[in-house]
């Protein structure tokens, strides 16, 4: 990252043409694309996760877990699934050629492709505030709740004046996690034709050969994170007012009445259909289409090379993960802490941005010692360890603050050393949170695209990466296969993710 | 005049548990302060809630000042109840002042002139632009209850009011309560496992047992009179000696095992009797085990048929395997 940075100093040739062509419209694309899958995100998220933990209606309970079911969908896939919604406008902006002008079919053109776009980002990564707002309501206000109820509160306006406003800071963490995602994308993006940051950096730095162009760019869409992390740090500034309320016992709904509940299971089906059940249908109708002439050995061939670096990549973050996590909680020194707080901060940064300053730094090292760092596996590997790091770091981090704390104090008093402890009495114990962020690291490195099609070896491809090369040949129903292998795999740690929410809810 | 009347409530939360109440029923008259009291999973709590409307009864009726508010046609939504609830851990909105959770409620600023009586009488003025955790554990106590009052509910229900707090600042706050429960004349109900809160607060009180009422009364008459060992119990330690073994017993009741009649005496009631002795309801037994208890000395006395537990003047002389004889008060 501060390679990457440190490139907002340095002179880039073709600089001064970027900032002047193209520069504007990126921010304005990144910009845009934030705000509206932000918004579009909070309505989806929170209104389902308000109606499902605290209204009481028909299919309640079959909402609560299938609206995680989109988070099993990458933002690319979804965005293939509706690869056609331009296209069926097209009438649109041919009525609007010939009974307005060019100009006018030009702009609606350009600016149709936002909604879009931001329909199709939003129905699929909404979970991440429909989960964080769903555990908010039911675990920790469901007292404040009942008790707003008890002083004369209907559902409207406890929703309103409490409510929301105690999971506000719940609901920014989700939400910014929505962003990060958002400027990560490059597949929807791209496919949409939507100009972002990341959508620069690709073709500065793989159409255009212009690494230095193509890092300067990286490094303001790093400072655009950067604003945005410090912006989320100021909005959840209430969170430390907040305490948990939650009550051991059942929460009384609010039931909804016939047509109110009509509306609820309209507001709730809504992202589902959108998100998943649409999606997912025509990749399965396509797959079915496409499977005879797709499955061959080089299938065979790319979704073992999926399973292997995912693999390598899941071992080797959890490892890594798991000595941070335990130097953090027992040598908790401000230095080993700090530094768990910035490794962790990869998942932040966007996979074009990592994969900008690896190849920088691999490039370095080429020159330094004379072998060929880019383009290795090694590499690759590094990279998925840097960007996914939090993602296994959090469960580990958990589960040793739920275990282990006092049982390692009880074996190092009794004489037991830290290595000692660690294998024989924590990571027993810590076994379910190592698979679990094993298994969620292997499956974002086998959804991941924009950091693997930057460094990926020459000729190696994955089941990501078949996927976005099929889209963009237009070979949609062809990609249906190896994006419904992906889905298939993604789906395992929602339904783990989906146990571990109830279990803590009751 | 009754405000409040609880029907033949009961209610089971799983098919393999045992019910948590099982046709509870009792009236409460306006203005009326009850203690709803019994051992943790007697269904203390879950009334509370049936009648605040958070939780619906299987079967039963609530009826508030002639409302009904629970039967099996019918349910009143908690916000249109008019019961204030304070919960045990108070649940006053973090992210909200002091001033901002009072006004929360439907209706609390309607009279602003009351309010602001209702926080002097609190003495919680000077806290109002604060937030909860920046106020006592006290404090936060009297907030949540000046919350509900500002209301004006008709019937204000406390779950364990007093059990966050540390036993010094208990004896204050109890004190606090009963004066602002008869200056705002409010009909309240509460859950209580302390029977020191209970008999400090309560005009009366409910003992509740398996879900069900098991003794209703005055705090004095419940604790004098238990209609059984479990009542007697509860209300603090109990010899229970077979009836045909003391004479005079003001109050007696039928053994639950079915051993006959027995007589409850409590620690305090017995002394020590020095020499020789004609009365008929004296012990004489070995001291087993003694612990001081600051303002008395706890004794265990073991006679040829019965085991004591005696409360002795902490100044008392004995050694542990001394003999004693003992004899019983028996005046109310």
């Amino acid at each position: 990252m501060a390679e990457v940075l440190w490139h907002l100093t340095k002179p880039a040739e073709n600089w001064e043409h970027l900032r002047d062509t193209v520069f504007g419209r990126y921010l304005k694309g990144s910009i845009l694309l934030v705000v509206g899958t932000a918004t579009l995100s909070i309505l989806f998220g929170v209104s389902s996760a308000w109606l499902v933990a605290c209204c009481e209606f028909p299919g309640r309970k079959i909402f609560e877990w299938a609206l995680i079911l989109p988070f099993a969908i990458p933002t690319y896939i979804a965005a293939y699934a509706y690869f056609d919604l331009i296209d069926r406008l097209t009438p649109l902006l041919i009525w609007v050629r010939v009974n307005i002008n060019q100009e006018a079919m030009t702009l609606l053109n350009d600016t149709i492709v936002y909604p879009v776009t931001i329909i199709v980002l939003a129905s699929v990564l909404y979970p991440y505030v429909y989960l964080v707002a769903r555990t908010a309501f039911t675990r920790q206000s469901s007292q404040y709740i009942e008790s707003a109820r008890t002083l004369g509160h209907g559902p409207h306006s406890t929703f309103w004046c409490m409510a929301l406003p105690l999971a506000r800071p719940a609901i920014v963490g989700g939400v910014a996690l929505v962003v990060m995602e958002t400027l990560n994308d490059y597949g929807a993006v791209e496919h949409f034709n939507i100009p972002t940051f990341t959508t620069g950096i690709f073709r500065t730095w793989l159409a255009g050969g212009d690494l230095p162009g193509a890092l300067r760019l990286a490094a303001c869409l790093m400072t655009f994170i950067l604003l945005l992390l410090v912006l989320e740090k100021w909005m959840r500034f209430g969170a430390r007012f907040h305490k948990n309320s939650q009550s051991d016992r059942p929460f009384q709904r609010f039931p909804l009445g016939q047509a109110k509940a009509g509306v609820a299971i309209a507001c709730c089906l809504l992202p589902l259909v959108i998100g998943f059940i649409l999606p997912l249908s025509r990749l399965v109708y396509w797959a079915g289409l496409t499977v005879a002439k797709v499955l061959d050995m080089s299938f065979l061939k790319l979704t073992l090379n999926s399973i292997g670096i995912s693999t390598a990549a899941g071992l080797t973050t959890v490892l890594l993960a798991l000595f941070l996590a335990y130097t953090a909680k027992y040598f908790g020194s401000r230095t080993v802490r700090a530094t768990n707080r910035l490794a962790i901060l990869g998942y932040a940064v966007p996979g074009a941005v990592i994969a900008m300053g690896i190849l920088l730094v691999a490039k370095q090292l080429n020159s330094a010692t004379g072998w060929v760092f880019t383009g290795s596996l090694t590499v690759l590997v590094l990279a998925y360890i840097i960007r996914f790091l939090a993602v296994a770091w959090h469960p580990i981090d958990s589960g040793m603050e739920q275990n282990c704390e006092q049982l390692n104090n009880a074996s190092r008093s009794l004489g037991a050393s830290t290595a000692q402890s660690l294998i024989q009495i924590n990571m027993p114990l810590l076994c379910n949170s190592l698979v679990a962020a094993g298994l969620f690291v292997f499956v974002d490195t086998m959804k991941e695209l924009p950091l693997t099609l930057i460094l990926r070896p020459f000729n190696f491809e994955t089941l990501s990466t078949k996927t976005f090369d099929l889209a963009k040949q237009a070979q949609i129903p062809e990609s249906s296969v190896s994006a419904l292998c992906i889905i298939i795999v993604s789906l395992l740690p929602v339904v783990w993710l989906n146990r571990q929410i109830r279990t803590m809810e009751k | 005049m009754s405000l409040l009347s609880i029907q033949n409530i009961s209610k089971q939360y799983t098919v393999t548990d045992p019910p948590a109440l099982n046709g509870m029923s009792f009236d409460s008259e306006r203005g009326k302060i009850v203690a709803l009291i019994g051992v943790s999973g007697s269904g203390k709590t879950t009334l509370l809630r049936i009648i605040a409307g958070l939780e619906t009864p299987d079967a039963g009726i609530v009826v508030l000042d002639d409302k009904t508010l629970n039967s099996s046609s019918v349910f009143v939504s908690p916000e249109q109840r008019s019961c204030g609830l304070v919960f045990q851990d108070y649940a006053l909105f973090p992210n909200k002042t002091v001033y901002q959770n009072i006004v929360f409620g439907k209706g609390a600023t309607d009279d602003s002139v009351r309010l602001k009586q209702l926080i002097e009488m609190a003495g919680i003025g000077g806290l109002e632009q604060r937030f909860p955790h920046e106020i006592s554990g006290g404090q936060q106590q009297r907030v949540a209850l000046v919350r509900a009052l500002a209301t004006r509910p008709k019937l204000l229900l406390l779950d364990e009011p007093l059990s966050h707090l540390d036993p010094d600042l208990k004896d204050s706050v109890r004190t606090e309560l009963l004066n602002l429960f008869r200056e705002t004349e409010t009909t309240t109900l509460f859950v209580s496992h302390d029977i020191d809160d209970a008999m400090a607060i309560a005009d009366r009180i409910v003992v509740m047992r398996d879900g069900k009422t098991e003794q209703v009364g005055q705090p004095s008459e419940i604790y004098k009179r238990p209609i059984n060992s479990h009542v007697a119990r509860l209300f603090g330690k109990t010899n229970f000696i077979p009836a045909g073994l003391i004479r005079g017993a003001h109050h007696v009741f039928e053994d639950e095992k079915g051993k006959g009649m027995i007589a409850p005496i409590r620690p305090h009631q017995w002394r020590i009797i020095e020499g020789a002795t004609d009365d008929s309801n004296a012990f004489r037994g070995k001291v087993k085990s003694m612990i001081n208890r600051g303002a008395h000395l706890e004794v265990a006395l073991e006679t040829e048929h019965l085991n004591l537990t005696l409360h002795l003047n902490a100044k008392t002389s004995i050694q542990v395997g001394s003999l004693l004889t003992v004899g019983c008060s028996l005046t109310e």
